[in-house]
């Protein structure tokens, strides 16, 4: 079993409902995110519009988080998810450096890195991940890349010609697929960067576990 | 930063989380400049005995002792900048080998051993026992000195740190710092000779190292669009632009200067000069190219 997500960002109306339901199922801490949604702006007024994409761990087959963490704090379990043993990072921040989706982050409260598990404790128990649930159309779609028959490996079938990875030449390999995204989607030097245009306004930068 | 803007498309982003602040700060630039100093003096010591061995036998305690307490500050600050420093011992216990964290945490610590066995070597005057430790302390120093490049290299996120360029880089700053540390060491107890063999080292290191940082500002851009990216915070009006050129200025290009004046006017205190603009400007280098792949967005 290998277990990956896909988001079809024509359905994603923005309403971050599943960055929420991370947040309250995972106990995310202030000031950090294990998902999150980026709003992305195109075109020139009155031609405008808004995109979603929910940005979350890719739990690459190649991760180089796994790679880099000198303790393996990262590691694969049986289901393809990359988990994270908080009680055993040392909190080097390596897996941080090494990510090239910036999904890992140091949580400010354990001084460990922690990061989107798919909800690893709710799978376990046969539970979907709490974004899913939480979608309202459902454009989050999870479920078993080796099975043809599951739900994603169907849409990814159906939509071959749409389906499309983040940062691919990094040669990651990620169980995170997106059907409709764009290069300002999915590219992160494909849009303007504004200071100011995020959550909290004039914050431009976060610090990195509370201090440093 | 934004290399891929469209304008047709002219995407904005409009809202999103604030970027993370810089994960890898100064103790890291401390903890390359330490452990350049702390191998790379091992390095010269090791040259200095075969080619100068007369001259350079009164520093086998003086440089096992700065070797020693350059390792330890490198680990120290290794240690302050974990967030969770009381856990450093996970790193023997629970190790990942595919790592270059823990290989070089093994490495280290073994040469740190080896140090202190010189120290206590050099204190007893046991010299025969000494050179033959020094010689697989300086083959350990080698991969001591080159895993941090390997770390590097391991983080994919950072275009700009690839692993032949960082491994050269790497070895370039322990030779420079080596030699320039060893000058200002050396004092009386080393002929001008010896010193003179230890510029030499010192300029056409800083030569082989400015030559890969411009080949790398120049033509880098043109391979990959990250580090594009990556190279407009020192071009321009970047935000490190000037940070950038004089650390290139001061580790580099004015000792090289420096060397060639000292040896058309045989003056030593030129040399000196040389050495500690090197020390300085070695820093000044490791720490913009530490920050700078650290200030892309990667979402």
């Amino acid at each position: 079993m290998q277990l990956g997500f896909l988001v079809d960002l024509h359905l994603c109306m923005g309403c971050k409902g599943c960055e929420i339901a991370c947040k309250v199922e995972n106990e995310v801490p202030l000031s950090t995110w294990r998902l999150r949604v980026k709003y992305v702006d195109v075109g020139t007024f009155p031609e405008t519009k808004r995109t979603f994409t929910p940005l979350r761990c890719n739990h690459c087959e190649n991760a180089p988080c796994e790679r880099i963490c000198p303790v393996s704090a990262l590691h694969y379990l049986d289901n393809g998810i990359v988990n994270i043993d908080k009680e055993r990072c040392i909190g080097c921040a390596g897996c941080v450096m090494a990510c090239p989706y910036g999904a890992i982050y140091i949580d400010p409260q354990t001084q460990t890195a922690d990061k989107c598990t798919y909800c690893a404790h709710r799978v376990a128990s046969s539970m979907m991940p709490a974004c899913v649930v939480a979608c309202p159309v459902q454009a989050n779609i999870f479920g078993d890349l080796d099975d043809p028959t599951s739900n994603i490996s169907k849409y990814i079938q159906v939509n071959q010609s749409n389906v499309q990875v983040r940062k691919p030449e990094k040669g990651t390999n990620p169980h995170h697929f997106y059907v409709g995204g764009g290069n300002v989607n999915l590219n992160p030097l494909a849009s303007h960067r504004g200071e100011g245009h995020n959550l909290f306004g004039e914050i431009k930068n976060l610090p990195v576990g509370g201090h440093h | 930063m934004a290399h891929e803007i469209l304008a047709a498309t002219n995407a904005v982003v409009t809202l999103d989380v604030a970027l993370p602040g810089i994960v890898w700060p100064w103790l890291v630039t401390v903890n390359m400049w330490a452990k350049s100093i702390g191998t790379g003096v091992i390095f010269m010591l090791f040259m200095l005995l075969r080619m100068h061995p007369e001259s350079a036998k009164n520093l086998r305690l003086p440089t096992a002792i700065v070797a020693f307490v350059f390792i330890n500050i490198f680990l120290i600050f290794t240690l302050a900048d974990l967030h969770q420093p009381f856990r450093m011992w996970h790193i023997f216990v629970y190790s990942n080998f595919t790592s270059a964290i823990a290989v070089g945490s093994f490495m280290a610590s073994g040469f740190l051993g080896l140090l202190t066995l010189l120290v206590f070597l050099a204190w007893k005057k046991k010299d025969e026992t000494y050179d033959k430790v020094l010689l697989w302390t300086t083959i350990l120093a080698i991969p001591v000195t080159l895993y941090t490049a390997a770390l590097m290299a391991q983080c994919t996120a950072r275009e700009i740190w690839q692993m032949p360029t960082e491994s050269a880089q790497m070895i370039l700053a322990a030779l420079l710092s080596g030699s320039a540390v060893m000058i200002l060491v050396g004092g009386n107890k080393l002929s001008y000779e010896a010193k003179k063999t230890l510029g030499v080292v010192l300029g056409l290191s800083a030569f082989m190292a400015f030559t890969i940082y411009m080949s790398e500002y120049i033509f880098g851009p043109m391979k990959a669009e990250e580090v594009a990216a990556v190279m407009d915070y020192i071009k321009g009006d970047g935000p490190y632009t000037v940070m950038f050129w004089l650390g290139q200025w001061i580790a580099y290009l004015l000792p090289m200067v420096f060397i060639l004046l000292s040896r058309s006017s045989k003056s030593e205190s030129i040399l000196k000069l040389a050495a500690i603009f090197a020390l300085v400007g070695l820093a000044i280098v490791k720490h913009v190219w530490l920050i700078i792949p650290q200030l892309l967005p990667m979402s």
